[in-house]
């Protein structure tokens, strides 16, 4: 079809972020309609677009300006990339529905909240989209700028404090990114994805392994690797509920991509499969022990979902065919079921000065909608059957099984142990707890009760019917792994072929 | 002296020159408490690595690669480009510098906003959050 073309998930979504003070001139309401119409318009997109690939069986390589590549720029819709652009357009979908009246209190906030969103949008799809690495790098810049503000968005908490570390951190990986990608270009004389992963392996060792560390760091900080981690949990507790959800399900899910593109198709070193593997491990127990300790309910949540990064990183790392499809479950999953946590944890928590857990006891009865819908996310992440968290956990320790690593699955299970303790600990209070009547709770409007309910019912039906989307993510694991086959279709004219 | 070797100081000198601005600015964000000039090292740092990536397409001697004029090359007229600078690190490095500019300003913006919030820019006394 005509109208669906990957570029305009870049296009049009920058396009509105700045045009939107100028709708705000026309009409008040502008500001909140128009993101919806665009992020229905991006779904759409995906729906033509994934079609086209699924039927295919190849990737949509758009080029700019009429330079084909290696010397112009392209964008890659393959069945990976797509996915994870899909995800990310639905999710923004919800969380604009999430927060359409969240933000009716002041023109000025709600137009900056918007234009932020769209901006974190445009990056968010673009770094997952491009073929060309320099493009990647100012598209992981726009998440990150976009993000800082969002950090900061209430003034009365400590979101500048948060923001101003997120930023340091953030700087740091940007230059560690463009010294790599200044050491690829002054070895191989090329930015082109596909042909620096060809040609790979004209670059002298050392310089290739430091480029390599340096990318990987630089990405890792954006991928919320431990020990770069340190800023994430006080940019989710510090920015507005659903914010939480953008980072968790829009740029955590961008990090994680370059790492992962990083590892798989720019270079070939098998160690960093491994680096990958133990820098996952690590963060899994490091975060899953942290968020035991946590009295804030907002930064459990937080290293929970520093955790399940852990556990992609583990996914990708095994490197086999089922390991990746299960990395991909795991993936949707983090999306899905973090972002119903952040959505009703904010309101569990909504009037609370101190965001603390032991605020929230007894709201099963107050709050009944909410608190039910914070349990079944609960018990989805932790990975009790039949909700969409057990099938991915099990096809991760299925797929651990396969490659011999015993010690991982003993691992993984002790760690959902402790998920469960404290995700239990929680519940517990929700429902078993006396209600000490501190504070008022505060009632979810309709949308974001719609938008929780969407969210539960996908988790359940994916639950149910683990078949539906499977498929997916084998494409996706197919198209991620098969790297000749992407060199291909980038350069249909400078391949050689691939030993 | 040669232009080979006048080319390799002269590499060497810019290589030498962003590894300086590199560390001096990694030593300034890692012992100063200051909010502002921790940003100022940051810039310093950025600076540094713009810096390596211009000096890689740099030859001496060379022009833009927009326009080259020709060269008379003995009796018959051949036409030799001039020497060019290459200058796809040029435009990155452009690109690189605006969103340099682009973190800087949130940054002083956010030094504002904490400046009002706890009327410091010691680093060690805001600490609402575990650093």
């Amino acid at each position: 079809m005509v109208v669906a073309n990957p570029i305009l998930y870049v296009a049009l979504p920058l396009l509105v972020a700045f045009l939107l003070p100028l709708f705000g001139k026309i009409h008040k309401e502008l500001i909140r309609v128009v993101p919806g119409l665009l992020f229905m318009f991006l779904i759409f997109n995906t729906v033509v677009l994934f079609s086209e690939v699924t039927s295919t069986g190849k990737p949509i390589i758009t080029q700019i300006a009429g330079w084909a590549p290696p010397i112009g720029i392209n964008l890659v819709f393959s069945a990976f990339s797509g996915f994870i652009a899909g995800i990310i357009s639905i999710m923004g979908l919800l969380v604009w529905v999430y927060s359409y009246k969240f933000k009716k209190v002041e023109f000025d906030n709600s137009l900056k909240y918007f234009v932020l969103i769209m901006l974190v949008t445009a990056g968010s799809i673009g770094v997952v989209l491009t073929g060309d690495i320099f493009n990647l790098f100012v598209f992981l810049e726009i998440v990150a700028l976009s993000s800082y503000p969002l950090v900061a968005f209430y003034r009365g908490r400590d979101g500048a404090e948060a923001s101003f570390k997120y930023l340091i951190v953030g700087a740091f990986a940007s230059i560690a990114i463009l010294l790599g990608i200044v050491l690829i270009y002054s070895q191989l004389g090329t930015l082109n994805m596909a042909e620096i992963s060809l040609r790979i392996g004209e670059m002298p060792e050392k310089i290739k392994i430091t480029a390599f560390i340096l990318l990987f760091l630089g990405f890792g900080i954006e991928a919320e690797m431990f020990p770069l981690n340190g800023w994430a949990p006080d940019a989710y507790s510090q920015a507005p509920g659903p914010v939480g959800a953008v980072f968790a399900s829009m740029t955590a899910k961008a990090g994680i991509y370059t790492i992962i593109r990083l590892v798989f198709t720019l270079f070939d070193i098998d160690a960093g499969y491994q680096l990958l593997l133990g820098m996952g491990i690590i963060t899994l127990v490091v975060s899953e022990g942290i968020a035991l300790r946590q009295e804030k309910l907002k930064r459990m949540l937080a290293f929970s979902s520093l955790g399940q990064m852990g556990l992609l990183m583990i996914a990708f790392g095994i490197n086999t065919k089922a390991a990746v499809v299960a990395g991909m479950f795991i993936l949707f999953n983090h999306a899905v079921i973090k972002s119903l946590l952040f959505f009703s944890g904010s309101y569990l928590v909504y009037n609370s000065e101190n965001k603390n857990i032991k605020d929230l006891f007894g709201f099963g009865k107050k709050l009944p909608l909410t608190a039910f819908l914070f349990g079944l996310g609960a018990f989805a992440i932790v990975g009790l059957p039949p909700l969409s968290g057990f099938w991915a956990k099990l096809s991760l320790l299925m797929a651990s099984a396969d490659s011999n690593l015993i010690a991982l699955i003993a691992l993984i299970l002790i760690v959902s142990v402790v998920e469960i303790v404290y995700y239990f600990r929680v519940v517990n209070g929700l429902y078993f707890k006396k209600y000490t009547g501190e504070f008022e709770p505060h009632k979810p409007s309709w949308n974001a009760s719609l938008v929780m309910l969407i969210l539960a019912a996908v988790i359940v039906t994916v639950g149910l019917y683990p078949d539906l989307i499977y498929n997916y993510f084998v494409n996706a694991a197919d198209a991620l792994m098969d790297k000749a086959n992407y060199i291909q279709n980038v350069l249909p004219s400078n391949f050689v072929g691939l030993n | 002296m040669s232009e080979e070797l006048m080319q390799q100081i002269l590499s060497i000198s810019f290589y030498g020159a962003s590894l300086a601005l590199i560390l001096i600015g990694v030593y300034g964000v890692l012992t100063k408490k200051n909010l502002i000039k921790i940003l100022l090292s940051l810039t310093i740092v950025d600076s540094g690595v713009n810096l390596l990536f211009v000096s890689l397409g740099y030859i001496m001697n060379g022009t833009a690669p927009i326009f080259s004029p020709a060269i008379m090359d003995g009796k018959i007229e051949v036409l030799k480009t001039a020497p060019m600078v290459d200058p796809v690190p040029q435009a990155l490095v452009l690109t690189a510098i605006v969103i340099g500019l682009g973190v800087t300003a949130v940054g002083l913006a956010l030094v504002i906003r904490l400046f009002r919030h706890h009327n410091t820019t010691n680093i060690d006394e805001i600490r609402n959050l575990k650093w």
